[in-house]
Parts: C-alpha cells; sequence; structure tokens
C-alpha cells in the first residue's frame, strides 16, 4: 500500500477540479489506501463554514469534509498562514502546518496528486 | 521500473495529453513495457470522444494516443464517471442511459477509479500530467 497526499488548489466553485479530486481521495479511502488532503490557494474557500452555493454554483463540497473521518481520511493539512482571521468561520477538522513543515510535507509521501 | 501514467489536463486548455504522449512515446521506445497503463481523470477524458474531428492542419491527438496503444499494446483508460459527465459514451452506458448514441474512440476504455488504485499499487511510479 502506497501513501498519498491529494493536493487541493482549486476553486470548489470555478471548475469540478476540487470535486474530482476528493471523489479520487474518497476512492482511495475506499480501497483502504492511506490517503491526506493538503489545501491551498483557491480551494482554502472549501472551508469556509455556511456555504449555501445555488445549484449552478456547483454542489456543497464543504459538506463532504464532516464524513472525511468515516472513510478513515483523518489529516487535512493547510498552511499556517492560510488559517481564517476568525477561526470561527473555517472548518475545525484541520492540522496547520508552518512553513517549514509544509514544505516538508510534500516530500513525506510517496505520490502527490494535484486537483 | 514500470509507470502509471495520470492524464488530468483538458487536452484543448492545456499540454497535459501532448507532454504526455511525447513521454509515453519516448519512455516505450526506450523499454517497451515502461508503462502499465495510462489513465485519464478529469478533462483528460475528452481525448477519448470519437465525435471530436480537429482541423485537417493540427495534430490528431485522440489518432497519435490510438497509435501509440496499439503500437506497444498499451491500455488508455477514461475514468467512466468523469467520461460520462462529459458526453463520452461507450455502447453500454449508451443503453444504461437510454441513449441513441455513443461517442468512446476505439482503443479507449471507460473503468473506474478502483483500476486506478490498482495500477497504483502494481507500477513503482505514477506521473500526473495536468
Amino acid at each position: 500500500m502506497k501513501n498519498t497526499l491529494i493536493h487541493l488548489t482549486s476553486s470548489p466553485y470555478s471548475s469540478i477540479a476540487c470535486k474530482e479530486g476528493l471523489d479520487l481521495a474518497l476512492v482511495l479511502a475506499t480501497f483502504e489506501q492511506k490517503v491526506d488532503l493538503c489545501l491551498s490557494d483557491a480551494a482554502l474557500s472549501l472551508l469556509t463554514k455556511h456555504q449555501q452555493p445555488e445549484p449552478e454554483q456547483g454542489k456543497n463540497l464543504h459538506k463532504l469534509l464532516d464524513g472525511l473521518e468515516f472513510y478513515d481520511i483523518e489529516n487535512v493539512f493547510i498552511e499556517s498562514s492560510s488559517l481564517a482571521p476568525d477561526p470561527a468561520t473555517q472548518w475545525p477538522g484541520i492540522t496547520s502546518l508552518d512553513s517549514a513543515a509544509w514544505s516538508e510535507l510534500f516530500s513525506s509521501y510517496q505520490q502527490v496528486f494535484r486537483f | 521500473m514500470q509507470h502509471t501514467l495520470l492524464v488530468t489536463g483538458s487536452p484543448y486548455q492545456s499540454k497535459a495529453c501532448h507532454s504526455a504522449l511525447c513521454f509515453a512515446r519516448a519512455a516505450l521506445t526506450a523499454q517497451p513495457d515502461s508503462i502499465k497503463g495510462v489513465f485519464f481523470y478529469e478533462d483528460a477524458v475528452l481525448i477519448g470522444n470519437d465525435l471530436a474531428q480537429p482541423p485537417r492542419d493540427e495534430i490528431n491527438l485522440k489518432q497519435a494516443w490510438q497509435t501509440l496503444a496499439s503500437e506497444f499494446n498499451l491500455p488508455l483508460y477514461l475514468c467512466i464517471a468523469a467520461a460520462v459527465r462529459r458526453g463520452v459514451i461507450n455502447e453500454t452506458e449508451s443503453k444504461r442511459y437510454e441513449l441513441n448514441h455513443h461517442s468512446l474512440s476505439s482503443g479507449f476504455q471507460l473503468e473506474g477509479l478502483g483500476t486506478f488504485v490498482e495500477l497504483m499499487n502494481s507500477t513503482q511510479k505514477i506521473i500526473q500530467f495536468r
């Protein structure tokens, strides 16, 4: 079994890349592969609470986050500089890493896929 | 060492399918069993649309992949969920959705992400083209 990091960088609302990245993560986990997630750039908006997108804006992917633990996806990393100024507005299941740990993150997996 | 290629970039909005083709051709020419399979995901599945007709003075990328696949017996997989969503449909799916047409090119096959997991676990390295 290999350990995999899925790095989401795309906005959940500008394309379906973010959704298809999450889909891959869920399938890997379903096949009992070790998978972690990390988010940066526009994908960080996935973490914002109380999203209510209309159908034409896309699916509410934020809702998937609470289900990750049922797939044994336990780690969702962001860089500490990406923490929201008000933590109450951000999904609480994230682990923040300082910039050194964030840089090392990408070399600690056998494979990294970006979406 | 055997590789799996994961191609995710659109054939129209990126050079992912072009770069992956060049890489695959070079790798297979050097060592014919160096790539176990190519898995197309996200917009890259559009490569398998048989109805797309590029202008005659441009490269026919789909045909180039088909030629390479046939020359080296290389499996070309399209993620079934990503493909069906984008209208790249084989005969079975066409019947399932009660459609009059199907659009999957020969040389490509629709497979679930489970096939990608199997490729991932049976090859030493995966290279993503996005």
